[in-house]
């Protein structure tokens, strides 16, 4: 994916036809794209990515199990550890207008592991709910 | 991405149609705030036909909610297909904005 919110159309189009494919639930394919969405978007907006080094995207299923695996180039940051957990009980007024798109990925994946390689974030999230 | 709207039974209604998400979400909010009027004191913002939502969507449709509260007008969403109502009872939207089940129900719980 190009580091650009723009490019987001191509990732859904991929997504879409690897799901046709791969003949997954229709929910299953609104959580990949969410959560490649935020993870992408979190790189783009906040990662610091310099010049137009693209966002690497990888798709596997297998069994009842996905794995979408995201490299970027972005400062180093863990979404496991460095992630804020937004508080989802104050009143309208009160809610803070961001925070909520890493939150969501979190609750939607089985399993989340981070490493940092040769100047890469190397992203690898995982979903058992292929029912 | 598009925003249609109407006014029935005393309510200001919005459709959106596609997906809303970080490429198109400044846009949407854009387009809902602009067919909103000073004196429309109940909006409806019906998601029928709307088949992805972000968290950037989120953050739209939380600003819109926050503009209508702070000049006392209602606000409601209404028909959420099932992946977007599970998001928003994730983020626990589903406690700081009204959800309806249809468009109707929107229009009898909020018109005058």
């Amino acid at each position: 994916m190009q580091p650009d919110a723009e490019d987001l159309e191509n990732v859904f189009a991929a997504v879409e036809a690897f799901a046709e494919r791969a003949e997954w639930p229709m929910k299953l394919v609104f959580q990949a794209k969410l959560i490649l969405e935020e993870m992408a978007l979190n790189v783009i907006n906040y990662g610091g990515v310099e010049g137009d080094e693209p966002i690497g995207i990888t798709l596997k299923t297998e069994d009842d199990t996905v794995t979408i695996e995201i490299r970027d180039a972005g400062q180093p940051f863990d979404p496991v550890k460095d992630a804020p957990t937004p508080d989802l009980s104050l009143e309208l007024e009160e809610r803070p207008i961001g925070g909520l798109g890493l939150y969501l990925v979190r609750t939607m994946v089985d399993e989340m592991h981070y490493r940092r390689h040769e100047g890469y974030n190397h992203i690898t999230l995982i979903t058992r709910r292929l029912a | 991405m598009d925003v249609t709207s109407q006014r029935t039974g005393g309510a200001l209604i919005v459709s959106v149609e596609g997906r809303v998400d970080g490429a198109n979400a400044r846009k949407f909010q854009k387009a809902v705030e602009s067919v909103i009027e000073d004196d429309d004191g109940a909006v409806i913002l019906d998601m029928e036909h709307l088949s992805y939502i972000s968290s950037a969507g989120l953050r739209s449709i939380l600003l819109i909610a926050k503009g209508l509260q702070k000049r006392n007008s209602q606000f409601a969403v209404c028909s959420l297909q099932d992946a977007i109502g599970e998001v928003f009872r994730i983020v626990g939207f589903d406690k700081i904005v009204t959800i309806h089940s249809s468009q109707g129900e929107a229009v009898s719980a909020m018109g005058s």
